[in-house]
């Protein structure tokens, strides 16, 4: 059945259809200007990876690179320094399993529960979350975030801290040839997301000013690089 | 008539625009105030030319993109209808409005039927314009701006005076005092990161229990039906990711065809925006929450509004209007903008933009002034990063606006509005003047002649300015007296040269 506001809806919806298409009646496609693209400098493996850490920590972000097998020593350093104990953590992420080897001083716990019936303990009582990454852009110094069921979004939003691990081999020289090289445009997930820095706002008299509402700091881990 | 089927008296800033005079009249005296605005534009100018360093990049990127929304509006409603079909297809539900009020209408519907109570909003100037907060408000409905700038603006009962920075026109004392006077337990302050971290503390709170998330889109991409937000503070990703329902909304122009539209047009947007390569966050919302998923909205809407947008689209010059992308720079680098700010303007878009797009939504009746409150000095539409030839439509709107009643052809809501009789008359005499010699140079002979009856008031024009006094004589005149005498003399030379040859 259809209630009032959806035959209205309807109703704008073949006026405004029919308006525009009046205006574009007999239009040629096949005659529209080709559109040309900036040709960028093409960077080394080498160069991407100091552009990707420059942009980031001029975003205010901090890098860390180390071996896949130094994270549970770096991320119990890093927690220990800002005296958090405890850390939430993705299901089946490539670094899960390694969560076990934290220093007994952190409690690690693994986010599979419901949102809507924990948003008093994700908000309240989670100081840090660590997430994997699916991607990397050196041009603009940004993570690529693609949550899953097993690594939910609102970790990497709502903790204050956010780790995240990056491997220099998913770097990608822009967003153009990361969509174009991963054929995004056939398997979009729920919610994609792009990183840049940690949540920041300059509202008030220009003053930049960080964590408006999303995570105050941002911690990188940079694998391979 | 065109666009007969929206009707401008249903939006509040019809009044506030019409007062545009006054308000000008009002904020110039308003030394603090354009303080404010000056530093604000001054410190947005010199972020934007430090993101731009190569002019090659910035020429090729500008073309680039304005060709794009040139293509993307040449197929808009093919786009609208791809959009709305994949945007389905993926579970997200689509709604359409030709007014603010039917737009209102729809998202009080949608939250009613959820029983939804509180509302948390990220930026939307698409909801700005229908006024959706004073509409939920009437309805019991809570609607909390969540983006610090909007959070300021509410709390003041303002509106924003600029698209990108909501509560430009405050300074952090302002912030400070308005803190104060609104929220139990502050402790007065004018430290920006205490300020922030009291807005962080007041908002998380209600992010971590709204019923409806509510913000815009900057770029809807039919071709996979993906919903594009860009952000800094992490609001609008909250407003999307923790409460059950998420109502997004838009206007008709916003659509782009191709995934691989979305770079270049992202990357001059945040630039010409904020002087910022990219923004904090770039989200991408293509489903309402999957089967397994923790988190994330049950249900997932866009409202799709028209408001005059079809008005401006079926005018191929005026059809440029639509290509913006609202990245602000028009307003930044404006003087106009700079000097009375943007409350002046009265329209939910201030500055050049607003000038050139408040007239399709509120009708040129209501708006005859804004066209006019340009010096043409072009500015903005040098920066327009999608080439929108600014200083050209506001001509054309100025023209629309005195088009004669006798005109066949309509353009728009409210044209010829301006026109006034003796105005007209006025011009009709210059023309007749410049096109024929004898009445022209009559009519010199004796406004020079009877210089001293010109009046020294002259209505308006001179409450700020001296009246001109005519020259005794006309330029023509003073010519034609100086080359008679160079001719005698011309002569007297040529008769002595001739006596002294011989
Ligand atoms: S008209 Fe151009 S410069 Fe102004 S907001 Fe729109 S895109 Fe930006």
């Amino acid at each position: 059945m259809s209630t009032d506001y959806q035959i209205k809806s309807n109703a704008a919806r073949s006026s405004i259809i029919n308006k525009l298409k009046k205006e574009v009646a007999g239009a040629d496609y096949d005659k529209l200007p080709e559109e040309l693209s900036y040709q960028y400098q093409q960077l080394s493996k080498t160069q991407q990876v100091e552009q990707f850490i420059g942009h980031l920590e001029a975003n205010h972000a901090q890098v860390i690179k180390l071996e896949k097998q130094q994270i549970p020593q770096v991320v119990s350093e890093q927690l220990k320094q800002r005296g958090i104990r405890t850390l939430l953590y993705g299901m089946q992420a490539p670094h899960s399993a390694q969560m076990a080897e934290l220093d007994s001083y952190i409690h690690a716990e693994v986010f599979d529960f419901n949102l809507a019936e924990n948003k008093e303990k994700l908000f309240n009582q989670t100081p840090a979350g660590i997430t994997s990454s699916r991607a990397a852009i050196a041009a603009t110094g940004s993570i690529v975030l693609w949550p899953t069921e097993t690594e939910p979004r609102s970790l990497s939003l709502v903790p204050p801290v956010h780790m995240v691990i990056v491997d220099a081999e998913q770097l990608y020289a822009n967003f153009s040839s990361l969509i174009r090289e991963q054929q995004w445009q056939d398997n979009l997930p729920t919610n994609a997301i792009l990183i840049s820095g940690p949540s920041k706002t300059a509202d008030i008299q220009q003053t930049l000013a960080y964590g408006a509402h999303g995570p105050k700091e941002l911690l990188v881990l940079l694998l391979n690089a | 008539m065109a666009a007969e089927q929206f009707d401008p008296n249903e939006s509040k800033y019809a009044a506030s625009a019409r007062a545009f005079r006054d308000n000008v009249s009002r904020d110039l005296g308003n030394d603090e105030l354009r303080d404010n605005f000056r530093g604000a534009m001054d410190y947005l100018m010199d972020k934007r030319t430090k993101a731009f360093v190569d002019g090659d990049e910035l020429e090729t990127l500008r073309e680039q993109c304005k060709l794009i929304k040139q293509r993307c509006l040449l197929k808009l409603p093919h786009l609208l209808e791809q959009l709305e079909e994949n945007l389905q297809a993926n579970g997200i539900q689509v709604h359409w409005a030709e007014t603010i009020t039917d737009a209102n209408d729809i998202i009080a519907q949608l939250i009613t039927e959820k029983n939804g109570k509180t509302v948390v909003k990220g930026k939307s100037m698409v909801s700005e314009e229908t006024a959706l907060n004073d509409y939920l408000e009437e309805r019991d409905i809570e609607c909390l701006e969540s983006d610090m700038g909007e959070y300021i603006v509410q709390l003041a009962n303002e509106h924003p005076s600029h698209i990108i920075m909501p509560a430009i026109h405050q300074n952090k004392k302002q912030v400070a005092d308005l803190f104060a006077d609104n929220i139990e337990g502050f402790k007065h302050t004018t430290d920006v990161d205490a300020l922030i971290g009291e807005g962080r503390r007041v908002l998380r709170e209600k992010f971590c229990n709204a019923d409806v998330g509510i913000t815009g889109v900057n770029f809807a991409v039919a071709e996979t039906g993906t919903l594009c937000l860009v952000e800094n503070e992490g609001n609008g990703r909250m407003c999307t990711t923790v409460p059950d329902l998420h109502i997004a909304i838009t206007g008709i122009e916003k659509v782009v065809e191709f995934l691989d539209d979305v770079p270049p047009l992202l990357s001059l947007l945040t630039r010409s925006a904020t002087g910022q390569l990219i923004s904090t966050y770039f989200n991408m919302i293509s489903h309402p929450r999957q089967n397994d998923e923790k988190d994330g909205p049950q249900e997932v809407h866009l409202v799709l509004l028209d408001n005059g947008r079809s008005q401006a689209f079926a005018d191929e010059e005026l059809r440029q209007t639509l290509q913006c992308i609202r990245c602000g720079a028009c307003m930044n680098h404006c003087p106009v903008y700079t000097r009375i700010g943007g409350h002046a303007y009265g329209t939910v878009y201030p500055g050049p933009i607003g000038k050139i797009i408040s007239p399709h939504m509120l009708g040129l009746e209501a708006t005859n002034n804004l066209p006019t409150a340009s010096s043409l000095c072009g500015a903005c539409g040098e920066v327009c990063p999608v080439k929108i030839p600014i200083p050209k439509l506001l001509l054309r709107l100025r023209k629309e606006s005195v088009k004669p009643a006798n005109d066949e052809t309509t353009v728009m809501k409210g044209e010829g509005s301006g026109r006034k009789k003796i105005e007209a008359v006025i011009w009709q005499g210059w023309s007749l003047m410049h096109k024929y010699a004898l009445i022209y140079n009559t009519s010199m002979w004796f406004a020079t002649r009877l210089r001293k009856l010109m009046p020294k008031k002259v209505g308006v024009w001179t409450s700020v300015r001296t009246a001109p006094k005519l020259a005794p004589k006309t330029l023509h005149e003073k010519i034609k007296a100086r080359n008679k005498t160079r001719s005698a003399q011309q002569q007297n030379t040529i008769a002595t040269q001739n006596i002294g040859g011989k």
